[in-house]
């Protein structure tokens, strides 16, 4: 059983917080993914946002860069 | 899941999309995307970004005229004016890739996209989000929405696209889009 997986911390940020990250930096600095449904997606996401529901993300992850920050919502 | 996998800088943002309140972008991961297959060559996607910002300015030209508040059509004709500014960019890096010597004339009359900006078209912007066009902060709202889309449409293009190259520009193109987000919330703030 991989108990880090369980145990890691995620860091968090409040949405104003997460915008100031994303406006310091340029899109390429950082993978911004969103864990949603597509039809919750297609109502509104924040501009950039990847789609990764969370149920593919395990099967997806190769599509995102592990060295850049991650912005997850 | 991602922690597992080595990703070290993982940040959750509290609240979700319902936390958000600056600009948002709709509609599925591809849409809008016909405009981009990906395999445009730089010269391609400067004539489809080129048109995008064309059918932005046009927008803005033909509410200016239809508006009779004076200060809702000053706003208009500068909004326009803000995407010939654009426009004018992107035509100076199409010159700078491209390898035949082109006039404007000539580089207008190879857009065939008729999409607005975004990738949606006027009527469908006007349904979707049904501004006040006499009161500013809602024409601003609206200009901000457009320009979140087109922001949000060349970053998924950007992800998309196979050559290093058209990647960069993308990019560029993106991060204007980001500027000009930034220019349109001054004037919700004067």
């Amino acid at each position: 059983m991989r108990w880090k997986q369980f145990f890691t911390p995620a860091k968090s940020m409040t949405a104003p917080e997460a915008k100031q990250f994303m406006d310091r930096l340029s899109a390429d600095q950082y993978n911004l993914v969103d864990v949603r449904q597509p039809g919750e997606y297609e109502a509104g996401h924040i501009p950039g946002a990847r789609l990764i529901p969370v149920a593919d993300l395990s099967e997806r992850i190769a599509e995102l860069d592990p060295e850049k920050p991650t912005l997850v919502y | 899941m991602l922690a597992a996998k080595s990703f070290n800088n993982v940040i959750n943002m509290t609240g979700g999309i319902k936390a958000w309140n600056s600009e948002q972008a709709v509609g599925a991961e591809d849409a809008g995307l016909s405009l981009f297959t990906g395999r445009e060559t730089l010269e391609e996607i400067l004539v489809v970004a080129y048109s995008l910002e064309k059918g932005l300015q046009d927008f803005y030209q033909l509410l200016s005229g239809k508006v009779g508040s004076d200060r809702a059509k000053q706003l208009f004709k500068k909004l326009a004016a803000i995407e010939l500014i654009h426009q004018e960019r992107l035509f100076t890096e199409y010159r700078k890739v491209t390898t035949q010597p082109i006039s404007l004339q000539e580089f207008e009359q190879g857009l065939v996209v008729q999409a607005m900006e975004g990738g949606l078209t006027t009527q469908e912007y006007l349904d979707l989000y049904q501004p006040d066009l006499e009161v500013e902060a809602d024409v601003v709202s609206l200009a901000m929405a457009i320009e979140a889309q087109a922001l949000d449409l060349y970053l998924r293009a950007r992800d998309r696209a196979p050559a290093a190259a058209t990647k960069v520009t993308l990019q560029q193109i993106a991060e204007e889009e980001r500027a000009h987000l930034k220019q349109l919330g001054k004037l919700l703030d004067t």
